[in-house]
């Protein structure tokens, strides 16, 4: 199960990769209050993006792409727990949002009780309450195998879920229930949870778990056919919703306000009532919402910049964050903030020279992070990584933490030679990785330009400790290094984006029991056994590798404080006793608008624009 | 296609010049002498010994330069968006991406592209003349199956096979061919050959066909020469004007070529330098950084041109009935 959280690691990665960043402190600013007076109400907002990497086909039981997270919680659908949708720590806390308030949670922590506001509506052609039976049928959903519930992993903490879903789901002959969830009226739901888990609540705040409502989403019980006629309960719906004929199944045609390929259409929902909202989660200034695809990112950016876009959803080329940044009329509307994501150089525990702790310490001391920075674009692509998870999923606590620093972050040889010496790899103690196995490691990386203009500082910086690495650019080498039995010894592809604001959504890397023979994400297999190595197919040095799974197990128990510094306190140790990554980059998601975008602000959650907040001149267009 | 044979007997073509008395030339001689005259060809010629001695010296370049061919000067050589710095007085052309010097990287993309290109060509024609000769002198089944299977090679879109071959050669260490085909210079080169071969072989063929009916041919067979001897012994010297002339036309093809697979990603590794990956990384920025695509732009043509033109050259000096 756990397995499937890798597609967020793609996608947020496809998305840090592709949406280039820029954090410095003067753009991180602008994630309030742009120039241009009171904003206005109004606007037909148009995105381009070059590439849409639906993976769920915009369903939200199974779609886990950044962009339709983003969509989802700001315009779309109602959790029962929400985000305010900017940027900074505040962006990253949890608001009531379909929920009339905080649950009541049990003692023992593994009851949770919500009520739910009364006057949130479906919008048409549902037009009626979401009652507690609407959130349950999305739990029921989540748990339907057929569905592919991408992140269903999450709510199998749920009494009675991992039956639900034996039995097979919705498509189950007779009664299937989740017996931990209870809907005793139609305010009222109530879940028990086999564990106490510090996260729940974040759990919820996911789209999957919103209402859906069944006498639509019945019809479609394959994955991702639900995404053409989401029915919402947000400001805003796809567009053709209320001309949906729901009579009958086969009454339903596709809504024209998405099509997978091609756009994404979305209008005012007139069920939406403001008096259930707040505004400091949404102020919905935007009367109409359309995204479309350009494959030419080069002319996204011309369009944007003349004004017939209001916003690239791409990467920015080097050239234009120049530009952008230099240019002081273009200054404002470059927009650059802490992405909550991380990209890093991954290790193989098993693989020589890489199985031998000194070896991957010494890569940490010795890697030019400054120049695979300016590979991405430089300084403005976020801070140089020092440890695991991001610094402000730990509020910045951590930002002084940085174990292996080195002058200028261009790597230190006389460090990294040192300990170098101490391992068995440097026969004579030299300093150099000298023995047979330093000579032609296999590095895996991508095809695509920023990992192209990586390579020879991975290559010569590992050079200057005698590793000879020989890279290999792979179009699908997340795949490559997802299959245990390749035994990529290095890789530079990797990245992870949080799903939500706890470290936990980072430590799932590090679990031996998400250890998979394809499809898996602990790419270093730290904590592998020798048992699993066999069943999976791992080779080379499988005893001995250390595990942090008792470690990550007691986190979970914990919540609040206790549970930030316990993970605070696993990242150290993975750090300095495991050494599984040689992370370099904290990255920023930054976004290009034009000089129509009168008010932009950025979405923590989601690493996305803040939709619900940001306003434009109505009269553009 | 006519050839030039040591046996023939006809007028020298040399001009004589009245009250001078006419004597007679070797081919050789006559050969040169056109040669000469040709200062297109001349000028190939002198490109291609300068273009040598570059790629040769490059290590020499490189440490009189002072920057090693993957040195990075990251901080001097890009900005702190990570754009290369154009030429100055220490990197006379520049930068790329990683802020390595573009002049060494040149001279040593120099060094691969004539590697590739000769050994490649080499390969190919090494191939093409003993198979074409084979197939022009058997006929009958062998000239069938050699002649089917050029056709078949020829008809095959070479690049989408070339980027299959090297796609599947690449995807592990190893190699493909249990190692015989490793991943780099060695596969560039075997894609290569193994596309350009049935050109010269086809050419071969067809001289020998007309070859092995003259009578120099019927003599040495009538004195007992063996079928090994024939053909490389009587026949193959006479196939060594249009084979030159082959090799020249198809260097700069093959040079082409290893820029084309290079271009495409699946030329030759980013730490060997290759006119054709430095075109392709510079795609991306030419327009901020137009030193990165106009000095490999410039080298590669230059090579390409000077084959063309010597190719060209000898062409006319040692087949003058070819002659426009």
């Amino acid at each position: 199960m756990l397995a499937l959280s890798l597609l967020l690691a793609v996608t947020a990665a496809g998305c840090g990769g592709d949406d280039g960043g820029g954090g410095d402190e003067q753009a991180a600013t602008d994630t309030g209050e742009d120039a241009g007076g009171e904003p206005q109400r109004g606007g037909t907002f148009r995105i381009q993006t070059d590439a849409f990497e639906w993976t769920g086909n915009f369903d939200p039981t199974g779609e886990y792409l950044g962009t339709a997270l983003g969509f989802y919680s700001s315009l779309l659908v109602r959790n029962l727990m929400g985000y305010r949708h900017v940027g900074g720590p505040e962006g990253n806390e949890l608001i009531p949002d379909l929920a009339e308030a905080e649950p009541e949670i049990s003692e023992d922590g593994l009851t949770y009780t919500f009520k739910i506001k009364p006057g949130v509506k479906f919008a048409p052609p549902v037009d009626r309450d979401v009652t507690s039976k609407d959130v349950l049928y999305a739990f029921k959903r989540i748990g339907t195998p057929s569905l592919v519930a991408q992140y269903g992993f999450y709510y199998s903490v749920i009494e009675g879920m991992a039956e639900f879903t034996e039995k097979g789901g919705l498509s189950a002959k007779g009664t299937n229930e989740i017996s931990g969830i209870e809907t005793p009226d139609d305010q009222t739901i109530t879940f028990k949870l086999t564990e106490p888990t510090g996260d729940f609540l974040f759990r919820l705040s996911m789209p999957a778990a919103g209402p859906i409502p069944e006498e639509v989403a019945k019809c479609f019980m394959k994955a991702g056919e639900y995404g053409r006629f989401l029915i919402a309960t947000g400001p805003y719906m796809l567009e053709g919703s209320d001309n949906l004929d729901a009579t009958s199944c086969k009454s339903m045609k596709p809504l024209p306000g998405f099509n997978p390929n091609q756009r994404l259409i979305m209008v005012r929902n007139p069920n939406y009532d403001e008096a259930t909202d707040t505004k400091e989660a949404r102020e919905n200034f935007v009367d109409r919402w359309e995204m479309t695809l350009n494959t030419n990112a080069q002319d996204i950016f011309d369009r944007v910049k003349s004004g017939s876009v209001e916003l690239a959803h791409a990467s920015e080329p080097p050239e234009v964050i120049r530009e952008y940044t230099q240019n002081e009329d273009l200054k404002k509307n470059y927009h650059s903030d802490p992405g909550d994501r991380t990209w890093y150089i991954t290790m193989n525990l098993t693989q020589p020279p890489f199985d031998d702790i000194h070896v991957r310490k010494a890569a940490n001391l010795i890697m030019d992070k400054e120049g695979l920075r300016r590979a991405w674009g430089g300084s403005v692509k976020g801070d140089i990584a020092q440890h695991i998870v991001p610094d402000t999923m730990f509020n910045d606590e951590l930002e002084d933490y940085a174990p292996y620093a080195t002058e200028g972050d261009a790597g230190d040889v006389d460090k990294a030679m040192e300990e170098m010496k101490q391992s068995k790899y440097d026969t004579d103690q030299d300093g150099m990785c000298d023995a047979p196995q330093c000579k032609g490691v296999l590095h895996v990386t991508r095809t695509t330009d920023v990992w192209k203009a990586m390579v020879p500082v991975i290559e010569e910086s590992f050079r200057k400790i005698g590793i000879q690495v020989t890279t290999r650019e792979f179009e699908d080498s997340y795949t490559v290094i997802q299959t245990v039995k390749r035994q990529a010894p290095v890789s530079s592809t990797p990245g992870w984006g949080k799903d939500y604001a706890d470290a936990s959504t980072f430590m799932v890397l590090f679990d031996s029991r998400s250890i998979l023979a394809e499809g898996n994400v602990n790419y270093s297999l730290v904590g592998l056994t020798g048992e699993q190595a066999k069943e999976v197919g791992a080779a080379g040095t499988t005893s001995g590798i250390p595990s942090i799974d008792a470690d990550i197990d007691e986190c979970n128990k914990l919540q609040d404080d206790e549970r930030l510094s316990c993970w605070q306190d696993l990242d150290q140790k993975l750090m300095e006793e495991i050494v599984p990554w040689v992370p370099y980059l904290d990255a920023n998601a930054d976004f290009v608008t034009s000089d129509a975008v009168t008010h932009y602000v950025y979405d923590q959650f989601a690493g996305e624009p803040g939709w619900a907040h940001i306003a434009m001149d109505p009269s553009a267009g | 296609m006519a050839t030039v044979a040591p046996e023939t007997t006809q007028a020298p073509l040399g001009l004589a010049v009245a009250g001078e008395q006419v004597t007679g030339r070797t081919p050789r001689q006559l050969f040169w002498a056109r040669f000469k005259k040709d200062r297109a060809a001349l000028l190939g010629l002198a490109l291609i010994v300068l273009l040598v001695l570059l790629g040769a010296l490059a290590p020499l370049i490189s440490k009189l330069a002072g920057h090693g061919p993957n040195e990075l000067f990251t901080r001097e050589m890009t900005d702190e968006f990570g754009i290369p710095l154009g030429p100055n007085g220490e990197f006379i052309f520049g930068a790329d991406k990683s802020g390595r010097d573009l002049f060494v990287r040149i001279m040593y993309g120099i060094r691969t592209s004539l590697i590739v290109g000769v050994v490649a060509t080499l390969f190919a024609v090494f191939i093409g003349v003993v198979l074409g000769i084979a197939a022009g002198y058997f006929r009958g089944v062998v000239d069938t199956i050699i002649s089917r299977t050029i056709d078949v090679i020829l008809s095959m879109p070479i690049l989408l096979f070339a980027i299959g071959i090297a796609a599947a050669c690449s995807a592990t260490a190893t190699g493909c061919l249990n190692g015989l085909v490793k991943p780099g210079l060695s596969l560039v080169i075997f894609i290569i050959a193994i596309f350009t071969w049935p050109y010269i072989a086809r050419i071969v063929r067809g001289s020998t066909l007309s070859l092995r009916e003259k009578e120099f041919i019927e003599a040495a067979r009538s004195v007992g020469a063996g079928n090994g001897r024939i053909m490389f012994r009587e026949i193959l010297p006479n196939l060594v004007a249009p084979i030159i002339v082959y090799t020249t036309v198809i260097i700069p093809n093959n040079i082409l070529f290893e820029a084309a697979l290079s271009f495409l990603g699946l030329g030759v590794p980013d730490r060997i330098p290759s006119l054709g990956r430095m075109l392709d990384d510079a795609s991306a920025i030419f327009e901020d950084a137009w030193w990165f695509m106009f000095f490999p732009g410039l080298f590669l043509i230059l090579i390409t041109l000077a084959f063309n033109l010597l190719g060209d050259g000898l062409r006319d000096a040692l087949d003058p009935r070819s002659d426009r």
